[in-house]
């Protein structure tokens, strides 16, 4: 007789909002094999960037890949262009980039520590999160004009410049928001009930995330030291303050806290940017059409995102390959499950923070 | 624990973080990135914001006198002002307002109407090079 009991989460559940499924091979409460499966919406996005858009429009297309980075995206492809185009920005069209990207993380960041919160069990928490997080959509709003789909950058600089009024705003908000930060850190680190369930619980080793190729918070909540902020020098991140944040016990509690110190850390820099933003233009012309390969890689708040993007000096791209982080971070998701406790599932899934409109593309 | 149970009792008594939406309306920040409008008198019709349009929410439908007539999508419309950018005379002929598009409703048949548009813009242009072409050999003959 058969011993174990196959329970899916997902396509569709209550803790999962997005179409990914999991099936659990459980042994009474204990998972011990897991099998996933995300190919359930398929949008056409790549097709569509070589197909009916031109190189200049494709920016504003890969931005609506996702909702939660949209900027990411678009800075992604940005950069991959302008190489391919021989254009280098100056400092000020690079800071001001390296500021959306910075807020982009810490209000994503917000969201993913406040559905874990929910999806432990403590929904007046992800009420507080969520609110404490609006602040920093507002600081976005004011400088791009839009709440969610910033449409910021474009080839050859940024739609629009700081105003000392937005810099005040900025350090008005940020401001309000360390004070609170510290606050959730105090609480997330000494709350009982919350160190029950984030405790402990879904571990990743460091050798684990070595193998299965962890990537972002999930990998440098187990000490494994990859962030792309530190290795690549497309943006000039360690001029404005860059740490890396390491935590070394793996589990759902080193998650969360990899993910508040970055906000702590995004703060700084985003600050640091703001003082010292340095003058210059903050649109170019860029001329020419692309002509040949390049590939970027922008730290996305989930982890390494990946652009590859082929022209042949005509307006329409030859390919446009988008590899998302929460794709790339499905093994190492996998690894986690096997051997936790089945009531631990949507609190260990929600601490990986995944973005299915990213991966289904 | 007891701190944040405390926490929990006290936010009874603090304000709304969500306001009164929607009996309040909803304050938009300055440079809100709102719908493009069009001066059809200082426009020079170079269709320079028609081409890059990423939605393609900017028509020109070609009449026969060789006048050209603006058409634009508020619904289709991103709101990414690339338009905007582009135009040879920005602020006076095109330019992007604060002011919010409110969503439409079905009965309006917004889509249908648009395809409808899209297919006669691009009617009336091939229509209209037809004509210009006839026209040219005819003369030529003459």
């Amino acid at each position: 007789m058969k011993k174990t009991v196959q329970i899916p989460l997902g396509s569709q559940h209550i803790s999962l909002l997005e179409p990914i499924r999991f099936k659990f091979e459980c042994e009474n409460e204990k998972i011990i094999g897991v099998d996933a499966d995300v190919g359930f919406v398929h949008r056409g996005v790549e097709l569509a960037c070589t197909r009916k858009f031109e190189f200049k429009q494709v920016g504003y297309v890969v931005a609506r890949v996702c909702g939660l980075c949209a900027i990411t995206h678009s800075l992604s492809y940005t950069l991959a262009v302008e190489k391919l185009l021989g254009y280098e920005a100056n400092d000020r069209i690079k800071y001001l980039r390296m500021l959306m990207v910075e807020l982009d993380r810490i209000h994503s960041h917000m969201l993913c520590l406040a559905h874990t919160a929910e999806n432990a069990g403590f929904e007046a928490l992800f009420m507080q999160i969520m609110a404490q997080r609006e602040p920093v959509m507002d600081i976005q709003e004011a400088i791009s004009g839009n709440r969610v789909q910033f449409d910021y950058i474009s080839i050859g600089g940024v739609n629009r410049d700081l105003t000392p009024d937005l810099s005040a705003l900025i350090h008005k908000n940020l401001a309000a928001l360390s004070e609170k930060v510290d606050a959730l850190m105090m609480l997330f680190d000494t709350n009982w009930s919350l160190s029950l369930k984030y405790k402990g619980i879904g571990v990743l080793s460091l050798e684990n995330a070595y193998t299965y190729n962890a990537l972002g918070p999930l990998a440098r909540a187990a000490g494994l030291a990859s962030d792309v902020r530190s290795e690549s020098s497309d943006l000039p991140y360690e001029a404005v303050g860059y740490t890396m944040v390491l935590e070394s016990s793996g589990d759902i509690h080193a998650r969360n806290f990899v993910r508040l110190r970055e906000i702590v850390n995004s703060i700084a820099m985003c600050r640091n940017i703001v003082d010292n933003l340095p003058v210059g233009e903050i649109q170019e012309k860029v001329k020419g059409k692309p002509k040949g390969e390049a590939v970027v890689r922008v730290e996305a708040p989930r982890g390494e995102l990946f652009y590859l993007v082929r022209g042949s000096g005509q307006n329409i791209l030859e390919r446009v390959r988008i590899k998302t982080p929460t794709f790339s971070g499905i093994p190492a998701m996998m690894e986690v499950f096997k051997g936790s406790q089945y009531a631990d599932a949507p609190a260990i899934l929600a601490s990986f923070d995944p973005c299915m409109s990213c991966t289904a593309k | 624990m007891f701190k944040s149970m405390l926490e929990a009792f006290l936010n009874l008594f603090k304000p709304l973080h969500t306001g009164g939406y929607p009996a309040k309306e909803i304050v938009l920040p300055d440079g809100y990135r709102g719908l493009i409008e069009y001066d059809g008198e200082a426009c020079i019709y170079c269709d320079k914001c028609e081409k890059v349009c990423p939605p393609g929410a900017i028509l020109f439908y070609q009449q026969e006198n060789g006048e050209k007539k603006y058409r634009y999508n508020p619904w289709l419309c991103i709101y990414c002002g690339e338009c905007v950018r582009a135009c040879p005379k920005p602020q006076e002929a095109l330019w992007q307002s604060e002011t919010k598009q409110q969503p439409a409703l079905k009965e309006e048949g917004v889509n249908e109407q648009w395809f409808v548009w899209e297919a006669a813009c691009q009617n009336s242009r091939e229509a209209y090079t037809t004509a210009k072409k006839a026209a040219k050999t005819g003369t030529n003959e003459k």
